[in-house]
């Protein structure tokens, strides 16, 4: 399978009377795009404001952020959610580099799922969405809507805005391609035999709390009591996963641009063989996550021949002993792995930093602390959240799970902590 | 404050305070104004960034057998010198001599709000009892090379007068602390988990980003009854409490545990309990409480002579993201209660 991301630079966004993308300016006529936007009768006014790096401005009740891509040949847009069901992965994806459609939520004060964007000052170089220009959308739920639906609707918008965004690079020639091509997995050419077959293993959900059934993650799919299964990674990074509405400290942007699948591309064919990416979900109770677990490295040794296999995590503690389970149950098998964590210290002391201790399961990456104290200086305006602005616009605390994008689970932020 | 005019108060033992040696060991607490001994060593590692304005002195059994006193005692000489820093040892493998550095250091931390620092070698008892609350750097076990490693201490001490940024353990030669601080790494965390997955599967040598948790194993005891003359109660972490959540207990991160009476209850009604447990999907225990604690079972057992008798207080919290402090406090806490209310075995339900 062969996916191409076709690239067009972006370094400036401003509204105007059309929406085109004229050399690196993207050009966005907002009241078309609300209008479009609109027609969710779940929705009963939305906002649409621009935020660029390096503007004194915060974005709050941030929910999620999705990365704009439209598919220019093969396939569909965000298929099972947006588009039919299709499978993803394949043919042309137009990309816009520099821009970023920001999701946030009007309902809830949350901070499990909410965080902040600061577009200047120190934590903007913390996160990737403080150096990307910024399409927010603020939209309100009509009076019936419940907020499952809610959350369904407004990341339908984002998801709408993408594609919209990035149909304007559709006609454009592209300022880089990135190729995805894996041969078939079994097919490895005898001089490049040699190399460790390595397979990621990638919890796409958590279900410590109740799933709604428009919450689809997998191809429009709520992944309710999934058992583990095999997808191609230009799947993932072609808009068939999804972040859930539980989103801590996790983007819908970082699995469209995932850095372990870019990671283990990167050294494909040199260091490793990309075996293959496993999907699965920390279950609830303790006979499905057993299963899980050995199911998954189940599909790693034996389907996949892996010989290495890297994980990562959603959520928070349960999904981080059950990942660590399936790591363990690798390990049984003669997989060796390397997991990625947060530290889930509640009081900064280290003994408190993992939640497990399984044999075998001792190269561990973490991704930092969430409950780390961060400030957060005064800006000029706050946007995404009216009734928040007061708070949010003078110096105040946070966390680092509170600023978006400073942590990424999948591993793809550099905050880190240290034991001292 | 200029560096210049740094203050420094060293403390020795009565070896390196050149009163004497075992036979002086006995001495109380004494100071001396300026450098002397050891302390000369610390005015030349500070060269012209600091002054020795006094040493403090105490013989290692007076420090060793009346612990509080010569803690209390040394500290007010200590304050009465007005340092900017204390410098402690360093006390090498002397045992008696590292626990009173700790001690000293961590009280003076305490009470006069001034940075300290001090200097062990590994095995010193010191180092494992203080290195949470004091910097303690590292050390030979003897004193051969006593100006290089008093280097350290005042190249760490200096950075700490001076509200300067501490890095990482390694850098600064000193005990891991056991606190986690985020930083920012040289690439992010999907580039480091290939690189050292690839280490691990040459057989290369790797370092683990999280120390392996030091969870004390506790043996289970046995019970010495036979379970038809034992009292059973139950106690759970998945959060079931009276509706409206009488004793408050968090969400997440819980410092607080119930006691709810089950006097008179063949069974738990669903209308009457809640569950705030914010870690798993308690949907289930909501619907029907039995399946995080089964009371309804229990009576039964009860009933039929199965067991000798059923606690009539159930004790639960909220385990999640829950300090390992938190945990074993409440958890010793409620092990006393049972234990003085004659519970001879515990069923935990945990989610």
């Amino acid at each position: 399978m062969r996916l191409e991301l076709r690239w067009s630079d972006v370094d400036e966004v401003t509204a105007a009377p059309a929406t085109r993308l004229v050399g690196t300016r993207l050009e966005v006529d907002l009241a078309e795009l609300r209008e479009l936007l609109s027609a969710d009768s779940r929705l009963a006014r939305i906002r649409l404001e621009l935020a660029r790096p390096g503007e004194r401005c915060r974005i709050g009740r941030v929910f999620d952020v999705i990365a704009p891509r439209a598919k220019a040949e093969g396939g569909e847009d965000f298929p099972g959610v947006l588009g039919k069901v299709a499978r993803a992965g394949h043919g042309r994806t137009s990309a816009l580099d520099g821009v970023a459609v920001v999701a946030t939520d009007q309902q809830t004060d949350n901070v499990g799922t909410l965080a902040v964007i600061d577009m200047a000052g120190p934590n903007a170089a913390l996160s990737a969405f403080g150096r990307t220009h910024n399409l927010v959308i603020a939209a309100w739920p009509s009076p019936s809507t419940e907020r499952s639906d809610y959350l369904a609707a407004v990341r339908l918008a984002a998801l709408k805005t993408a594609v919209h965004l990035a149909r304007t690079a559709r006609e454009a020639d592209p300022d880089r391609v990135d190729v995805f091509a894996l041969s078939p997995s079994p097919r490895v050419p005898p001089e490049l035999a040699h190399l460790p077959r390595v397979a990621y293993v990638f919890q796409i959900h958590s279900h410590q709390r109740p799933t709604g059934l428009d919450e689809g993650i997998l191809y429009g799919d709520p992944v309710r009591r999934m058992l583990p299964t095999i997808v191609h990674p230009n799947e993932v990074l072609d808009g068939a996963v999804l972040r859930g509405f539980m989103g801590r400290s996790v983007t819908t942007w970082a699995i469209q641009n995932h850095p372990m699948i870019r990671a283990l591309y990167a050294q494909h064919a040199r260091t490793l063989w990309f075996a293959g990416v496993v999907v699965t979900v920390a279950q609830a109770t303790e006979p499905e996550r057993v299963r899980s677990a050995f199911l998954t490295a189940g599909l790693v040794a034996h389907t996949l021949g892996a010989d290495g296999a890297v994980l990562t995590k959603i959520g928070g503690g349960a999904p981080h002993v059950d990942m660590a389970q399936a790591a363990a149950q690798c390990e049984a098998l003669g997989v060796k792995t390397t997991a990625v964590v947060e530290d889930m210290s509640t009081d900064g002391s280290a003994e408190g930093m993992l939640l497990f201790d399984f044999p075998g399961v001792d190269a561990l990456v973490n991704v930092g602390s969430s409950q780390e104290p961060i400030t957060l200086p005064a800006m000029d305006r706050v946007i995404g959240a009216d009734d928040l602005a007061s708070k949010l616009l003078g110096e105040t605390r946070a966390t680092y799970g509170g600023l978006c994008g400073a942590i990424e689970q999948v591993g793809a932020t550099r905050v880190m902590a240290e034991v001292r | 404050m200029a560096a210049e005019t740094l203050r420094v108060v060293c403390y020795l033992n009565q070896f390196f305070g050149q009163l004497g040696g075992e036979d002086k060991a006995g001495v109380g607490p004494q100071v001396v104004d300026g450098a002397i001994g050891a302390a000369r060593a610390v005015q030349q590692a500070l060269g012209d960034a600091g002054t020795v304005v006094a040493t403090v002195i105490c013989g290692d059994n007076y420090a060793a057998e009346q612990a509080e006193r010569a803690t209390t005692e040394l500290v007010a000489l200590v304050a009465a010198a007005r340092p900017d820093l204390l410098v402690a040892g360093p006390a090498f493998l002397a045992g008696r001599y590292g626990v009173a550095c700790g001690a000293l250091c961590a009280a003076a931390q305490a009470e006069l709000k001034i940075p300290t620092v001090t200097g062990m070698h590994a095995e010193n008892p010191g180092v494992e009892l203080y290195r949470r609350q004091v910097y303690v750097v590292q050390t030979g076990a003897e004193a051969t090379r006593m100006l290089p490693e008093v280097q350290r201490l005042v190249a760490l001490g200096l950075k700490l007068a001076r509200g300067e940024a501490i890095g990482a353990p390694a850098a600064h030669g000193y005990f891991a602390r056991g606190v986690t601080r985020n930083i920012v790494a040289g690439a992010n965390a999907a580039d480091r988990a290939v690189a050292m997955l690839l280490d691990k599967l040459a057989g290369r040598a790797f370092t683990t980003e999280v120390p392996r948790p030091a969870f004390p194993p506790v043996a289970a005891p046995r019970l010495v009854k036979t379970l038809a003359g034992a009292t059973i109660a139950l106690v759970t972490d998945g959060g079931l409490v009276p509706r409206g959540n009488p004793d408050g207990i968090e969400a997440l991160n819980a410092t607080r545990y119930g006691a709810y009476s089950i006097e008179g209850k063949s069974s738990l009604d669903a209308a009457q309990y809640d569950n705030p447990h914010r870690g798993y999907d308690t949907t289930w225990v909501k619907q029907d409480p039995h399946r995080l604690v089964p009371v309804d079972v229990a009576r039964e057992l009860e009933q039929s002579g199965a067991i000798g008798k059923l606690h009539e207080t159930i004790y639960s919290t909220v385990g999640v993201a829950t300090t390992l402090a938190q945990s074993a406090r409440m958890g010793r806490e409620i092990a006393e209660k049972l234990r003085a209310a004659g519970v001879d075995a515990v069923i935990l339900t945990s989610t």
